[in-house]
């Protein structure tokens, strides 16, 4: 899988829990997932799990942590689905 | 992990809160009795506490709804006298209140001191919300109890909301199994949505039960479906008060 194609999938499962619908509509790898979409923060961990479920792969509480950006759950998505596979 | 700097600095914070605790539970007492605040049935809810809790030592964990500011004060009033938080440390809660709130002004810092709270900032970086819930598991750890409120925040919808809740109390119940855990509903009858503090003179409904959430799942799954349950109790001892609730009481 490569990026443009995580990045679509991220998107998409995001989309139901973002406020912001303008950031949204203009985001990039940079895009913070709380601070600029203005997902409300307990509902990462469903995005999370959304991950783990659409990717088949598992995220430990560290990786979760270090999500904050769209480029990172894309990264974190694409590093796990290489060691996974 | 906690720092062991973390746990002396807790442990501290602990000791000079129960040496003053009957200081602090009366000044707080005596005015929530200055702004007419009552607990209907206050001495079958302090009974009923006390036949749930017992003799048996070890941490609680109490769950409760979150609709004022003073909730924590009106929950640990409403369930035992201050005599009893000095001989059973046990019973004085631990609380985690927004960092911000309990910064306003120095009264209230050490308020939030005396009054056994961890402050924690809503919707801080991860790194804090783990700190939190390390402190909270070192507390449950050495038999401890403390006060959540699961929704993570006053309710925005005036009712236990089911739809944004935190689940950080799974995950303190997954880190601490050994805590029992009591679902605490308070609810200022005339209190219809969330509010900074109750209305002067407001009566106060208290119920509560001892409840005991399973899971089948691991990780954030088993945070998720236990924060699920806890919260889905608090919607139906609400639900029970609301059925029960009598016209000008």
């Amino acid at each position: 899988m490569d990026s443009a194609t995580a990045f679509g999938k991220v998107l998409s499962i995001i989309k139901p829990f973002v406020k912001n619908t303008a950031v949204f509509n203009e985001a990039t790898d940079s895009t913070r997932i709380i601070e600029d979409l203005g997902v409300n923060s307990a509902r990462l961990v469903d995005i999370i799990l959304a991950f783990e479920d659409e990717f088949g792969i598992e995220v430990d509480d560290d990786s979760a942590d270090k999500v904050r950006t769209l480029g990172d759950a894309v990264q974190m998505i694409l590093q796990k689905t290489a060691t996974a596979h | 992990m906690l720092s062991a700097g973390s746990r002396f600095w807790l442990r501290v914070q602990g000791l000079v809160s129960q040496i003053f605790v009957l200081l602090t539970y009366h000044s707080i007492e005596a005015w929530m009795r200055f702004r007419r605040y009552r607990i209907l049935d206050h001495g079958r809810v302090r009974a009923e506490f006390a036949a749930l809790v017992g003799d048996r030592r070890g941490p609680l964990l109490v769950c409760a709804n979150h609709l004022t500011l003073i909730d924590s004060l009106i929950i640990q009033w409403a369930l035992a006298p201050g005599w009893r938080l000095f001989v059973r440390p046990g019973w004085f809660f631990w609380n985690l209140p927004d960092k911000y709130n309990m910064s306003i002004n120095l009264f209230v810092r050490l308020l939030g001191y005396f009054g056994k709270c961890v402050l924690v900032r809503r919707k801080g970086p991860p790194e804090e919300i783990r700190l939190a819930l390390d402190q909270v598991a070192y507390l449950l750890g050495r038999g401890q109890s403390v006060l959540i409120f699961p929704e993570g925040g006053r309710s925005r919808v005036g009712r236990v909301d089911t739809e944004n809740f935190m689940y950080g109390v799974g995950r303190m119940m997954q880190e601490s199994p050994e805590a029992r855990v009591i679902c605490v509903f308070a609810r200022g009858v005339g209190q219809r949505v969330y509010s900074n503090y109750p209305k002067a003179g407001e009566a106060f409904v208290v119920r509560m039960k001892q409840v005991t959430p399973t899971t089948t799942f691991k990780g954030m799954r088993a945070d998720r479906d236990l924060a699920t349950q806890i919260v889905h109790h608090l919607r139906d001892m609400e639900q029970e008060h609301f059925d029960h609730a009598t016209p000008g009481r």
